[in-house]
């Protein structure tokens, strides 16, 4: 039995690999779309952006606020040019020569001592859409300290302090720390890099692909009489589904293999601890194995297992996160995904991308598809009891 | 006459085909409203707060974290609430999480500063953008905490005892506003960032779909349909324009579904009629011309869905239908220009964000008029050999 499955399984293969469609989607298309997020998403590390700067202010408040931006913490994100009047300003974020402006209005001194508020103007452009965020937030940054300063003349008036005690407390106030402080810190994880989550994203999608083409060759293989004459050799019929199961997993092996070596190797994608990977490598491609055997065992004819398997194909991409990402879908979604196998897979992928302890990272996961592979088989081997002989 | 009797046949085919239909229906539409309601979904900022039990200091941080619009509040409480907050930051499910020292209270009254720590990837514009709205509110309440310290010089007390005037004080006095004003924009449609938006899936998918859809192109040149029409008093041309005309139908009507969809769903916009049908009629000319040209040049239909699915999948993405154009480096954006998606995104960032009406986006139209013409003469002559060899 063992041979001739093998012999089979080798047949196929040769056949699989002989397809250029198969080749295709199997190794070029997923590193070809890797390739291009790389190379779309390498860029967007090297955030810069140029912030025009008014001050109307011209007190101690605006040139703090003028010489914070300007700041060496600043210089490698952002640079900035003065401008003499918010008018110029937007004028500049409209012809594009700076991305974003800060407008400190007259009166902000004045509004730090407490008196009445006004706002900071800051205007973006639809084409800069990230240069206006990062400059509003700027802008949000420094206003802590005239808030704080504003507030303590607020409160010191009320409760009856002469307005030389108010200028002590003000004093006092700007020099001491705050009594509350946040403090930013890196998480301990690797971070996870686009490249991370997409690469093993697409591959999965694409070696999903796989299961319309083993339950199309086996319907061709049924029509064309071939299955009949594997059934009058000498080999049991379960050989024969052995020899089909077993060229999927290595063809399905090879594609996943593929590109984590591919994308680790020449886009220095760190999909994690190697064992690791190999391990929810093998998990997913027996549940296309699984899911291969459901389309042959459910569908009747060639075309209905075409249409079947293109629409667990997609359904599993979209559920399973190869189109969009997980973290950021709703949460319903998010459990929808442990209904998908490489769902798992993908989150398995994640966790040791982003440094995970490698068994922690798997364990999951595996149980997972090993649970939707049971589960799937199953289904399979009742629908699709007699379907070599049928 | 008569490429309008084949083109309604083929029609009529992929009517009855579930499978061509759930390409054409079914998914575009569940990939829209996904993507649309993730992205509507991450308006505010997930933040994710450990230590919201400790004492007075975490109670009133965490109070004033949950009232700012800008956050949506995620309390983790019990034994392993810094663990489960850190997986969850980890897989992008939380934007930033706040951990509150236990000692908050004590530190403050021995009058030493409470260090807040705010997780997030530095490297990540998102966390950054979170931690920096978290790091807002945080001196707010050190605002508040000076200003009870201040008022406890003035009158006699305890700073703890005046922590509620400067409470008061603080909500009564309105805030240093930020006011942010897009100088040249009527809307935000076009979202930035790494969001995806419906008009970018327009374009997308009516391409993809014409492209994957000449696989029925093929199969009809593989069985012979062709040429037996050929044998009755039908000329190459006619045959030629049947496909066309069923190509640019399809793509015509799953525009239509699109921009229904958008605008019943998302309430999306779709700007000045005029230009925009313009738009979109230019753009289903060229997903036509790609759909006939790949129906002529692939061999077997799998190629056509195979090879034409991933080439899609690959102009978009360079075109910018995956991610805004602004956040790639100079030489992939002129790359991204050799593709047409581009002009089509370009056009309809400048129709949506800033309300440009026809003469606006008259050169991308230009364009994509060059595009489709050059698509559909190389698609026509090409088929036309095909028939004729």
């Amino acid at each position: 039995m063992l041979h001739g499955a093998v012999v089979i399984a080798a047949k196929d293969l040769r056949q699989r690999f002989r397809d250029r469609s198969a080749i295709v989607l199997g190794f070029v298309a997923p590193l070809l779309m890797v390739a291009l997020m790389n190379a779309a998403f390498s860029g967007a590390g090297e955030f810069h952006a140029t912030i025009g700067v008014v001050d109307a202010d011209g007190g101690v408040a605006g040139a703090g606020i003028l010489d914070g931006l300007q700041s060496p913490d600043l210089a490698d994100v952002i640079t900035v040019e003065t401008f003499p009047s918010a008018d110029a300003a937007r004028a500049a974020v409209d012809d594009g020569s700076v991305d974003a402006a800060i407008v400190l209005p007259d009166g902000l001194t004045a509004m730090a001592a407490g008196g009445p508020g006004v706002p900071i103007d800051v205007f973006t452009s639809v084409d800069a859409d990230l240069a206006g965020e990062v400059t509003a937030s700027i802008a949000t940054a420094f206003t802590s300290q005239i808030a704080t300063l504003r507030l303590t003349a607020a409160v010191a008036g009320e409760a009856g302090a002469t307005d030389d005690e108010v200028a002590a407390l003000l004093a006092a106030a700007a020099t001491s720390p705050p009594a509350i402080q946040a403090v930013q810190q890196a998480t301990s994880n690797e971070p996870l890099e686009p490249v991370a989550y997409f690469g093993p994203g697409m591959a999965m999608f694409f070696v999903l692909f796989s299961v319309g083409f083993t339950a199309r060759g086996f319907f061709v293989e049924r029509a064309t009489g071939t299955l009949d004459r594997m059934a009058a050799a000498p080999i049991r019929p379960e050989a024969v589904l052995a020899g089909k199961a077993l060229s999927v997993f290595v063809y399905a092996l090879a594609s996943l293999g593929t590109m984590s070596a591919v994308t680790a190797l020449v886009f220095g994608a760190s999909w994690g601890n190697p064992i690791g990977v190999a391990v929810l490598c093998v998990g997913m491609a027996a549940s296309v194995v699984a899911l291969s055997a459901l389309v042959m065992g459910v569908a009747r004819t060639e075309r209905q297992a075409e249409g079947l398997s293109s629409m667990f194909t997609f359904a599993l991409a979209l559920l399973g996160g190869s189109f969009l990402f997980l973290g950021s879908a709703p949460p319903l979604l998010r459990r929808l995904a442990v209904l998908t196998p490489n769902g798992w897979a993908l989150r398995g992928f994640t966790d040791l991308a982003t440094g995970v302890d490698v068994w922690t990272a798997v364990a999951a996961p595996v149980a997972g598809m090993a649970a939707f592979t049971a589960v799937v088989g199953a289904v399979a081997l009742v629908a699709g009891r007699g379907a070599v002989t049928r | 006459m008569r490429s309008l009797a084949l083109a309604g046949t083929a029609l009529r085919r992929i009517a009855h085909d579930r499978t061509s239909l759930f390409f054409l229906v079914a998914l575009p539409v569940v990939i829209i409203v996904l993507l649309g309601v993730s992205v509507s979904d991450q308006e505010s900022f997930r933040v994710g707060v450990v230590g919201s039990g400790s004492g007075r200091q975490g109670a009133s941080l965490t109070t004033a974290l949950e009232t700012d619009a800008a956050m949506d509040v995620h309390r983790f409480e019990g034994a392993d609430a810094e663990d489960r907050a850190r997986t969850a930051l980890r897989r992008g499910e939380l934007d930033s999480v706040v951990v509150i020292p236990d000692d908050a209270d004590e530190t403050a009254a021995a009058g030493a500063v409470v260090e807040v720590a705010v997780l997030g990837e530095q490297t990540n514009a998102t966390h950054r953008a979170a931690g920096q709205a978290v790091t807002a509110v945080v001196a707010d309440q050190g605002a508040v905490i000076a200003a009870a310290r201040a008022r406890a010089t003035v009158v006699a007390g305890e700073q703890a005892d005046h922590v509620a005037a400067a409470q008061a004080m603080a909500a009564g006095t309105p805030p240093v506003e930020v006011r942010t004003t897009v100088v040249d924009a009527d809307s935000g449609i076009l979202p930035g960032g790494f969001a995806y938006s419906t008009p970018t899936m327009l374009v997308l998918f009516v391409f993809i779909t014409s492209v994957a859809g000449s696989a029925q192109m093929i199969e009809s040149r593989r069985l012979g349909i062709h040429e037996r029409m050929l044998a009755g008093p039908v000329t190459p041309w006619t045959i030629v324009a049947g496909e066309t005309a069923s190509h640019l139908t399809v793509a015509l009507l799953q525009s239509v579904l699109i921009v229904g969809v958008g605008s019943l769903v998302f309430g999306v916009s779709w700007g000045d009629p005029v230009a925009a049908t313009a738009l979109v009629v230019l753009w289903a000319l060229v997903g036509t011309g790609a759909g006939v040209l790949a129906g002529s040049l692939f061999r077997t239909p799998e190629q056509a869905t195979a090879i034409g699915v991933s080439a899609g999948m690959a102009a978009g993405m360079l075109g910018g239908c995956m991610w805004p154009l602004e956040i790639v480096g100079d030489t992939m954006r002129t790359v991204g220009h050799a593709m047409p998606h581009a002009w089509a995104v370009d056009a309809w960032v400048e129709l949506l964000s800033r309300g440009g009406g026809l003469g606006d986006i008259a050169a991308q139209l230009a364009v994509l008029a060059g595009f489709a013409a050059v698509l559909l003469t190389a698609a026509t002559l090409r088929l036309r050999a095909r028939l004729t060899a």
